[in-house]
């Protein structure tokens, strides 16, 4: 070991430069992890001690403002968004993977349009359902409207990942399929999406990911009921939505702070869930 | 280049933590030795307790065409929320902001306004000269349960439920009975005044159970405009309504509630005059020892 | 109805799904583009994007979101000088000097840091960075730089995974001739593997830019949102997504229209910052 430094040492003499390089990147990876660590403590910290029973109670009141509802908002808002979009997301990449002619004008258009919308910012998001969903259309704030803005700014998301899951599936199953006498519509329902489910999947975690944390885009369409909403046509608050809100008045910092533990909570299972797609996707 | 850097920045702390020191140094010394540059902090436009705050301390005075307008500074740090307002104020020693009255809490300092302090008591007998109403605002003929909620929260109950942070309207208000209507309201506007609509909705929920009431939190502007556009039945606004906003809509006032003018612990200063705020806003006034 | 209509049949309805984000991004465009319309017609293209007077409320309004313009860059740029080298360095660390244990704690981590919601950055922000700010930097804390540094941290997995990805690409045999040249780890990997990944390095860098350009909730709690230009990094600014979000509530009539207009200009930046995107993953897939 100390021969090893040793060594280690003698180079750097050689070259200084290794050595400066070296210490940024240990100075640099120690930022990077540092920062996150400090903020998960700092929120945790802040946030567990007033973590009480209350705040999962069912009903919301001013006196006992619950995250419950908006716990429930929240995954009703990534279930109906996924429905909506999981479709789109999914024959979008079977058509540019299985059918369409490589290389043709939609198929870039496509391509560019998707990437497009993968680089719009959450506010123009936000922005454009308050002009279309909630004013054009008429739904007012509303669950319907915020569902409908976050279905189109997740998928891109589905998209990518359904395509590259695609294109990963190797050309001989297709073969074999064809060989056996399946047809085209056949072969993607029974041999390509089967095995391209854990792709789709974590295409489905980032998309919840980012409902999840989702707040710019919600705020002038989903409005900020503190309920859980009873039809498509009223209004809600998601988690992330509920901390914005709590900590509005300055009467209820503690309580927000509580909700963003809740929420890191959610974020880190969401994270984990992912890393363990990838690893599953990796050892196929 | 990164050493350079790391040392510029080693430097930067270190010159300012000796400039924290200084400070104090003199703070301990003679009255009004309180030095620095003021941080005005104040809210959007558009947010209610801007608009009463600005009317009644003359920052939104006639311009040259004789029109009202707002001057508040433009190098005003914008709070969006009043929490923000509390964070800042809280954490910077030279800065001032106001709030309302109902989300006052101990980690600032409210400020006399000409030697007044903000009390319940001098908001009624009107001393106390920054303070507005808040109001409710429907179109013309609102649906028969939107004007029932309304009766409720001028009502005896409704009215008992603004006394607990905010200031009633009429203590002698008639008894509120239900008359077993049911349907859906919707409510937006100010955040400042939906705390308490929340409360008063919650208690008029449990009057009449049939009853929905749907209350979104945008701010006073947002909330006129949502009942003007009959996107909701009903708008909060934590002041009062403009001329405009009167063509489209009538107004009731349902609590008072002042608007507290806070500014850090540290900060020696416990009175202030309207017209020193007032100075302070439009930014005439930039440094705390120009108050002395 | 026999094999090949079913076969036709579901062709065409893949094709009309796979029409979606083209109709999304139309329908985007349109709305966002036509509700500024009016605004633009009244105010006049010019003004508006030169104007350097924001008081959309006054009695002779003025709508010039000049200063937002040049906040959104001058924060942009900020978080670029702040994250850029920051990131590559992790980057290169993940990807050539990270033992495989400390690797499988370490990149879940920074996958982390991008899933923590932006509305946890603006609190960490306000009660963190803006006090660093006021103390080492002067100032009142909300300000360019406060904005700067927690987008620097915002943009920090984004420019980590691409460039992280992009460095793994390069082949092996670039290191490993370098080293049998004589030249020490960090060379090789600095002058030799680096250089090579560039474009995806750079990649990565855009949509870092694309993002902090976008990011709405974390800055208006830390950037003191003053609709006036200023070159100071210890005072605020606005930037157009704070400018919709904070006045998007109350605004009617021509001051809503100046928002969605405001709206359309990020929109359009964010165009021209996502071809440059494409461009580049272009010429990346091409050097393969």
């Amino acid at each position: 070991m100390n021969a090893k430094i040793k060594q280690a040492m003698a180079t750097y003499k050689r070259s200084p430069f290794s050595f400066i390089m070296r210490l940024m990147l240990i100075l640099s990876i120690t930022f990077t992890v540092g920062m996150l660590a400090f903020i998960l403590i700092y929120i945790l910290a802040k946030g567990i001690p007033y973590l009480s029973p209350g705040l999962f109670s069912f009903n919301y009141t001013s006196e006992n403002v619950s995250m419950m509802p908006s716990i429930i908002t929240t995954l009703m808002m990534v279930g109906l968004s996924l429905i909506i979009s999981l479709p789109f997301g999914i024959f979008t990449a079977v058509y540019l993977v299985e059918y369409a002619v490589k290389g043709s004008k939609v198929v870039e258009i496509i391509r560019l349009t998707t990437e497009t919308l993968s680089g719009i910012p959450s506010i123009v998001y936000g922005l454009f359902g308050n002009i279309f969903f909630v004013t054009a259309l008429g739904w007012k704030y509303s669950f319907l409207a915020g569902v409908m803005t976050i279905s189109i700014m997740i998928l891109p998301l589905i998209m990518r990942t359904t395509e590259e899951a695609l294109i990963a599936v190797p050309d001989d199953w297709r073969q074999a399929s064809f060989g056996l006498g399946a047809g085209n519509l056949r072969t993607v329902f029974k041999v390509v999406l089967p095995s391209a489910v854990p792709g789709i999947l974590s295409g489905v975690i980032l998309a919840i990911g980012r409902t999840v944390g989702e707040t710019a885009a919600l705020i002038y369409t989903l409005g900020t009921m503190a309920k859980i909403p009873n039809s498509l046509f009223s209004s809600g608050r998601t988690l992330a939505l509920h901390m914005w809100v709590l900590s509005g008045e300055g009467l209820h910092i503690n309580q927000a702070y509580a909700t963003a533990v809740v929420l890191i909570v959610m974020v880190v299972g969401i994270n984990a869930l992912s890393g363990l797609v990838a690893n599953k996707l990796q050892k196929r | 280049m990164k050493k350079v850097l790391s040392v510029i920045l080693a430097m930067a702390m270190v010159s300012g933590f000796t400039a924290c020191g200084g400070s104090e140094n003199t703070e301990g010394g003679l009255e009004n030795a309180f030095n620095g540059t003021i941080t005005v902090i104040s809210r959007e436009d558009g947010s209610g307790t801007r608009g009463a705050f600005v009317e009644l301390t003359g920052v939104e005075k006639k311009n040259e065409a004789g029109e009202k307008e707002d001057f508040t500074t433009v190098e005003a740090v914008i709070a969006s929320k009043t929490d923000a307002v509390l964070t800042n104020v809280a954490g910077d020693e030279m800065a001032i902001g106001y709030i309302s009255m109902g989300s006052m809490n101990d980690t600032v300092k409210a400020v006399k306004i000409d030697s007044v302090e903000a009390t319940t008591e001098n908001i009624k007998n009107g001393s106390y000269s920054i303070a507005r109403p808040f109001n409710v605002a429907t179109k013309e003929n609102p649906s028969e349960v939107t004007a029932d909620f309304i009766s409720f929260m001028v009502s005896a109950q409704g009215q008992q439920i603004a006394g607990g942070s905010y200031i009633t309207v009429d203590d002698a208000a008639a008894e509120y009975t239900a008359a077993g209507l049911s349907g859906k309201i919707t409510i937006s506007g100010s955040s400042s005044v939906s705390p308490l609509v929340e409360k008063m909705a919650e208690a008029y929920k449990e009057l009449n159970p049939d009853v929905e009431i749907e209350l979104n939190t945008t701010d006073s502007t947002g909330g006129m405009n949502d009942a003007a556009n009959g996107v909701s039945d009903i708008g909060m606004a934590s002041r009062e309504l403009k001329d405009s906003e009167k063509q489209q809509l009538s107004g009731t006032t349902i609590a008072m509630d002042g608007i507290a003018v806070i500014v850090n612990k540290a900060n020696p200063t416990e009175n202030l005059t309207v017209e020193q705020i007032k100075t302070i806003y439009t930014g005439e006034v930039t440094e705390w020892e120009e108050l002395a | 109805m026999n094999n090949q209509t079913k076969e036709k049949l579901a062709r065409n309805i893949f094709f009309a799904f796979a029409l979606s984000s083209i109709l999304a991004v139309v329908l985007i465009s349109v709305f966002i583009f036509a509700g500024g319309m009016p605004a633009l017609k009244e105010i006049g293209v010019a003004e508006f994007v030169f104007g350097t007077k924001w008081k959309p409320t006054a009695a002779t309004p003025y709508y010039g979101v000049a200063s937002m313009i040049v906040g959104s860059l001058l924060i942009t740029v900020g978080a670029v000088i702040i994250g850029v080298p920051v990131g590559i360095f992790s980057a290169v660390f993940l990807s050539s000097f990270c033992p495989g244990r400390l690797h499988r704690v370490i990149n879940p981590a920074v996958n982390l840091l991008a899933g923590i919601p932006s509305v946890i950055y603006g609190f960490f922000g306000i009660i963190i960075i803006v006090p660093f700010v006021r103390n080492v930097f002067g100032g009142n804390g909300n300000s360019i730089l406060a904005a700067s540094i927690l987008l620097g941290i915002m943009i920090l997995p984004t420019i980590v995974s691409v460039s992280q990805s992009a460095i793994r690409a390069v082949p092996a045999a670039y290191y490993e001739g370098a080293v049998a040249l004589g030249a020490t780890k960090e060379q090789a990997v600095f002058k030799v593997v680096l250089p090579a990944a560039k474009s995806g390095v750079l990649a990565g860098v855009i949509l870092g830019i694309g993002r902090s350009i976008g990011e709405t909730m974390a800055v208006q709690m830390v950037a003191g949102n003053q609709p006036r230009i200023t070159f100071d990094m210890t005072k605020g600014i606005r930037t157009m997504t704070t400018n919709i979000v904070l006045e998007m509530a109350e605004a009617a009539d021509l001051h809503r229209s100046a928002l969605i207009a405001t709206g359309a200009l990020l929109f359009l930046f964010i165009l021209i910052i996502n071809s440059m995107f494409f461009v580049l993953k272009r010429r990346m897939n091409s050097e393969r």
